[in-house]
């Protein structure tokens, strides 16, 4: 049934995305780069998907003008998406963009916060991220103007007001504000999926999956990286997301996780979780500053893995915008890919070239 | 005599070779000691040398994972961190300490690096995702820090001490090349000047003993002259008593004089 009305509106904007999905590299594509000697090479191997977007590069350029070029392929392409939809996808496709614009948000805060020349930032943020109001970020000159007068004019509004005042730009870490705005981006994401009438179905399932794992990730991370920082406990339970396979009993032992040990009991009661931080070996806390384990696969590296998977499935799906976000984040995990290939072969570290999570 | 390292202007007596003598004494002292100093820094430098060779090789490879470790990160995180990065460093966790050491007489400085563990200014920083490598790579380009101080601390040790082994490798040089011979062609100069003058005192001397005795014969000969053509005279018209007494009390006179002369000679 939910499928009857869905080509009306959006089913061009599926038909694209599919397309799209087509030229990603492949595992042949990715062991035809591993043998490349120089950058050019890896120009040239990536000539099929990214041709005009290359082209303008200098010969030999940096691994990052790389990433940057295939950055601004994957948000033209994004861009027309947009352009294209219309009704709830349109919306859906405008929740994909808060987690950059609160990434950009971020910075904009910093640059404010240190009184910099914020016009110089706007050249840094992420290009997904941008939204009309985001120059007039620029003008403020004090945190208390940003919070009043600017940050209420964007789209990340509801997300400020609901847990954080203009003093708490001030004193908290940026850090600390960037992922409360993200718990609180993922929460409002979760709801609106599952809420809308349009998304019922397929879409409700897939993205319920994928905002659930990412919810977890982020708890997991959160509390992995705070060990050792000046982050109270309290504060940690604050940014993590109130919905997701671990909340609430999950959390709420994260919460009071003190070691890694701590975190893999919080994390035992759903299998997937606790596979990984069994194939990553509990000595992973203690391993953390001394490279990376023995098979070269970090906790992050599994979670990302894991994420690839989860898009691919979304692709089996139809009739649905979630393919969308599949996409996006398959694009996304391929031009890091690529990257690190490039910066392989850049600073001649053949070994690890094999590193990388192959997105097909 | 001179030749080409030249003497000092002085004048030739016993007091100033005195002087000269003590001099010389001093200079070889000062070239041994020079010359053990010189050879005291040539080890240091050799030394420094090659651990500026190892440290230098420790850098290319901990630079190396320094940088990789960074492409870690960015491959972690997704993006540019940079920024972030730069704008919440607010204290300086490593820091450098300048100590002072002292070999043979020079000092050389002598950088100590250490980190002050209470400053962790971007402990928060990807939080949500890559902290660790963040942590990770922070913890490599600290190594990568610590290896450049080293090698800075070596680099200026290396140039100090190259001057220096310049400046004493000079001195020693100019003692053994230019002071120990003018000082000795200087002595030289003096006892030449000094046995000259001996010789020109002995020759005045036996000049003027010739001299005498020539008179002194000259003298003789006049008188024993006298007393022949006295004796002829004598001979000749008798007895003149009067006369030969007289001649007879000049005689011891002359003789008294020609003593003296025999006690000069």
């Amino acid at each position: 049934m939910e499928g009857l009305f869905f080509n009306v509106n959006s089913g061009y904007v599926e038909g694209i995305v599919r397309g799209y999905r087509n030229s990603l590299l492949n595992g042949q594509n990715y062991s035809n780069l591993t043998q490349c000697e120089t950058i050019d090479d890896v120009k040239l191997q990536l000539g099929p998907s990214y041709g005009d977007f290359l082209a303008s590069l200098p010969p030999n350029p940096s691994t990052s003008a790389l990433a940057g070029r295939m950055l601004d392929k994957l948000v033209s392409e994004f861009r027309y998406l947009v352009h294209q939809s219309t009704g709830s996808t349109a919306k859906f496709l405008e929740y994909l963009t808060y987690g950059y614009m609160i990434d950009n948000v971020a910075l904009m805060i910093t640059g404010t916060l240190h009184e910099r020349n914020t016009s110089e930032l706007l050249e840094r943020c992420h290009p997904l991220g941008w939204f009309v109001t985001l120059p007039s970020l620029c003008g403020a000159e004090t945190i208390e103007d940003l919070y009043n007068i600017v940050l209420i004019e964007t789209p990340l509004a509801p997300y400020f007001k609901s847990s954080l005042k203009h003093t708490d730009l001030d004193e908290l870490n940026i850090e600390i504000v960037r992922n409360t705005l993200y718990k609180n981006y993922l929460e409002d994401f979760y709801n609106f999926i599952n809420t809308n009438p349009d998304f019922s179905g397929p879409t409700q399932e897939a993205m319920s999956e994928i905002l659930q794992f990412e919810a977890d990730r982020r708890s997991i991370n959160i509390t992995l990286n705070s060990f050792g920082t000046e982050l109270s406990k309290q504060d940690r339970r604050k940014l993590y997301p109130e919905f997701g396979k671990l909340y609430p009993e999950g959390s709420f032992m994260l919460s009071r996780a003190e070691d890694v040990d701590a975190v893999a009991l919080a994390v035992s009661a759903v299998s997937e979780y606790k596979a990984f931080f069994d194939a990553v070996g509990l000595s992973q806390g203690s391993g953390g500053f001394g490279g990376m384990g023995g098979d070269g696969k970090s906790l992050e590296d599994l979670f990302y893995q894991k994420e690839m998977e989860m898009s691919k499935m979304v692709f089996t799906r139809q009739f649905t915008p979630a393919v969308v976000y599949a996409w996006i984040k398959l694009k996304e995990q391929e031009i890091r890919n690529v990257t690190w290939i490039a910066e392989c072969i850049a600073q001649n570290q053949k070994e690890r070239i094999g590193n990388f999570i192959s997105v097909l | 005599m001179s030749g080409a390292v030249g003497r000092e202007a002085v004048f030739p007596t016993r007091q100033s070779l005195g002087l000269m003598k003590s001099k010389l004494k001093g200079a070889e002292t000062g070239h041994s000691l020079l010359k053990r100093k010189s050879e005291a820094l040539t080890k240091r430098f050799r030394e420094i040398t090659r651990r500026i060779d190892e440290a230098k090789q420790k850098m290319g490879r901990v630079m190396q994972i320094a940088a990789f470790s960074l492409a870690e990160v960015s491959y972690a995180v997704g993006g540019d961190i940079g920024y972030q990065i730069q704008e919440s460093a607010k204290q300086a966790r490593f820091r450098v300490r300048a100590k002072h050491e002292n070999v043979s007489g020079v000092f050389l400085p002598q950088f100590e690096s250490y980190t002050e563990e209470g400053v962790n200014d971007f402990g928060l920083t990807g939080l949500g995702k890559g902290g660790q490598q963040i942590q990770r790579c922070r913890e490599t380009y600290a190594r990568a820090v610590e290896t450049l101080v080293e090698l800075a601390s070596l680099q200026t040790a290396f140039l100090i001490l190259d001057e220096v082994i310049k400046v004493v490798n000079r001195r020693v040089n100019a003692i053994e090349h230019v002071i120990i011979p003018r000082t000795e062609n200087t002595i030289k100069y003096i006892n030449s000047e000094l046995d000259e003058l001996d010789r020109e005192e002995f020759y005045r001397l036996k000049k003027v003993s010739g001299k005498k005795q020539r008179d002194t014969a000259a003298a003789d000969a006049e008188i024993l002259a006298a007393r022949q053509a006295q004796a002829e005279k004598d001979a000749a018209s008798g007895t003149t008593t009067d006369t030969t007494a007289d001649e007879q009390t000049e005689a011891p006179d002359i003789l008294g004089e020609q003593e003296d002369n025999d006690v000069i000679f």
